[in-house]
């Protein structure tokens, strides 16, 4: 039991989502270049995580645990980007040419998704699910697709436990002989697990039908906005405008005397 | 007391063409307790669906002085609710105040009403402050409970329960019959499925007993039945069990709350 709340998880839902989904927005907009924004950005989420209860240690953690799919897809794109080679590697008969352009899409990808990560663990951890969908809900994204996360979220606990039985069940009876013979055991389990998926999904609507369902989700609209929710959205719009505003200068600047700092672009 | 459900001939066949239901007949009062007695898959499960109009059988059903068909099939609905055996099907919500409030919902209570009709439903069922806990994470008999207030929210004449202690334990057994003699004092029609004769000595008035040729064979007053030893041991409902007092062995019925002189 959480003895206090943290300002982030009293607001609204739907507060949440509208401001991070444009702080992150702004964000994947603004070119890599202005380096200076991106110092911002990381000031403005710094704040945001302020507002949390969260230690850094625990949002760290959990990027930790996201950046490397993220680094393992970028890793390769300074090599396979064509443009001014800046660094060549050298291999025996291999030549990898790194070029200025790829660098800096590696550095793109990096420190936006790193960012919008840093935001998303945020959220997640100040947000419960079901309040999410809740929020997701009011915001009119459609029923049946809120619907569908929230069957998801509901079962893919209930799917993990019945795999987790079933491979409990086989590894018991299994001691080491007939290796090839395995996958065609991991086929059938595939299988059974299918079917039990789609006769549980036949229960499952029956249940609802019992209870009135026709078609149509409704649901109990349980959030209010409270001056706290207009008060942090301002802030977030209002730094974002700076940000923003200030990134249309740079632009001209850049336009006029600092083009040729930035060899490829 | 006046009649409430009424099924007469009644036959399902299931697609791949085994025998559901044989020639089912039977009524049920207003207000009574039905428990309908049966090993496993003499039909019991498959009579419910066609009640609720979910699976459709040749035969003729009434329910509260309505035929079921397509056209009053959603006014019986509204009018009956069904357990199912599994708490997982029954609460697909992410929170049990979702579960609770699905059927009122969708009802079409304005808001407040559906809100006191959830609390008053998680209140019968002693499942106060755990509106927005998640299904996955309640304990078994947590979740039973969870799930017979799905439908109670819906304030249902009659309840069907389909095993509704299979897997609990002795305590939470208990507490399930306490909120069942709270429906029955409510004057709420119960019909239940099981095998469990504790409970059916527990809860019943009357008792329907189903063969394995999935149709009823018996049909009587709740003392009747349960002291009609041939009748249970021919429907597998009881068994003959070997046991051992110092030196004598000797075979008799397994039966609780039996008394025997050696």
């Amino acid at each position: 039991m959480k003895l206090s709340t943290s300002l982030l998880e009293k607001l609204d839902p739907r507060t949440k989502i509208i401001s991070f989904l444009s702080v992150i927005l702004c964000m994947i907009l603004t070119p890599i270049t202005h380096i200076r924004e991106f110092g911002l950005y990381f000031l403005l989420i710094l704040a945001i995580g302020f507002c949390s209860k969260i230690t850094p240690r625990q949002i760290l953690k959990k990027v930790c645990i996201l950046i490397p799919f993220v680094l393992f897809i970028a890793m390769f794109v300074p090599f396979v980007k064509e443009g001014n080679v800046c660094w060549s590697l050298k291999i025996s008969n291999w030549k990898f040419d790194i070029t200025y352009e790829g660098v800096w899409t590696f550095l793109n990808i990096i420190v936006k998704s790193t960012l919008s990560v840093f935001l998303l663990v945020i959220a997640s951890s100040t947000t419960t699910f079901p309040d999410f969908l809740k929020g997701l809900d009011m915001l009119r994204i459609p029923r049946l697709l809120v619907m569908l996360m929230s069957f998801m979220y509901r079962y893919i606990f209930v799917l993990i436990d019945e795999a987790g039985r079933l491979m409990r069940a086989r590894s018991l009876r299994y001691f080491g002989s007939g290796y090839k013979e395995q996958f065609r055991v991991i086929g059938y389990m595939i299988g059974v697990l299918f079917i039990r998926t789609f006769e549980r999904a036949e229960r499952i609507f029956n249940a609802m039908i019992i209870r009135g369902f026709s078609g149509e989700v409704i649901s109990v609209k349980r959030f209010r906005f409270s001056y706290m929710d207009i008060l942090f959205m301002a802030g977030i719009i209002v730094s974002l405008v700076c940000i923003v505003s200030g990134l249309i200068n740079k632009i001209e600047y850049i336009g006029v005397s600092g083009a040729h700092l930035w060899q490829g672009l | 007391m006046a009649r409430i459900i009424k099924v007469s001939n009644l036959n399902y066949r299931y697609p791949d063409g085994t025998t559901g239901l044989k020639d089912v007949s039977f009524e049920v009062e207003e207000g009574e307790t039905m428990v309908i007695l049966g090993a496993n898959g003499t039909g019991k499960s498959t009579l419910f669906m066609n009640l609720m109009g979910i699976l459709d059988g040749d035969g003729h059903i009434e329910v509260m002085g309505l035929l079921l068909d397509k056209k009053n099939v959603k006014d019986v609905r509204r009018g009956m609710g069904m357990v199912f055996q599994n708490p997982d099907d029954q609460l697909f919500c992410p929170t049990v105040i979702d579960d609770v409030s699905f059927g009122p919902l969708n009802l079409g209570l304005e808001a407040d009403q559906v809100i006191e009709a959830s609390q008053k439903a998680l209140t019968m069922v002693d499942l106060q402050g755990y509106e927005s806990r998640t299904s996955y994470h309640l304990s078994f008999g947590e979740k039973k409970r969870a799930a017979i207030a799905t439908i109670l929210s819906m304030n249902p004449k009659i309840l069907l329960l389909d095993e509704p202690t299979s897997g609990l334990d002795p305590r939470s057994i208990s507490k399930f019959i306490n909120i069942l003699y709270t429906l029955k004092s409510q004057g709420k029609t119960l019909l239940i499925v099981t095998h469990d004769l504790f409970l059916t000595q527990e809860i019943a008035d009357r008792v329907l007993v189903f063969s394995e040729e999935k149709r009823p064979v018996a049909i009587g007053n709740y003392k009747e039945i349960l002291n009609n030893y041939d009748l249970l041991l021919k429907n597998n409902l009881v068994h003959q069990h070997r046991h051992r007092h110092e030196t004598v062995v000797h075979e008799h019925e397994h039966r609780h709350g039996y008394i025997h002189e050696h």
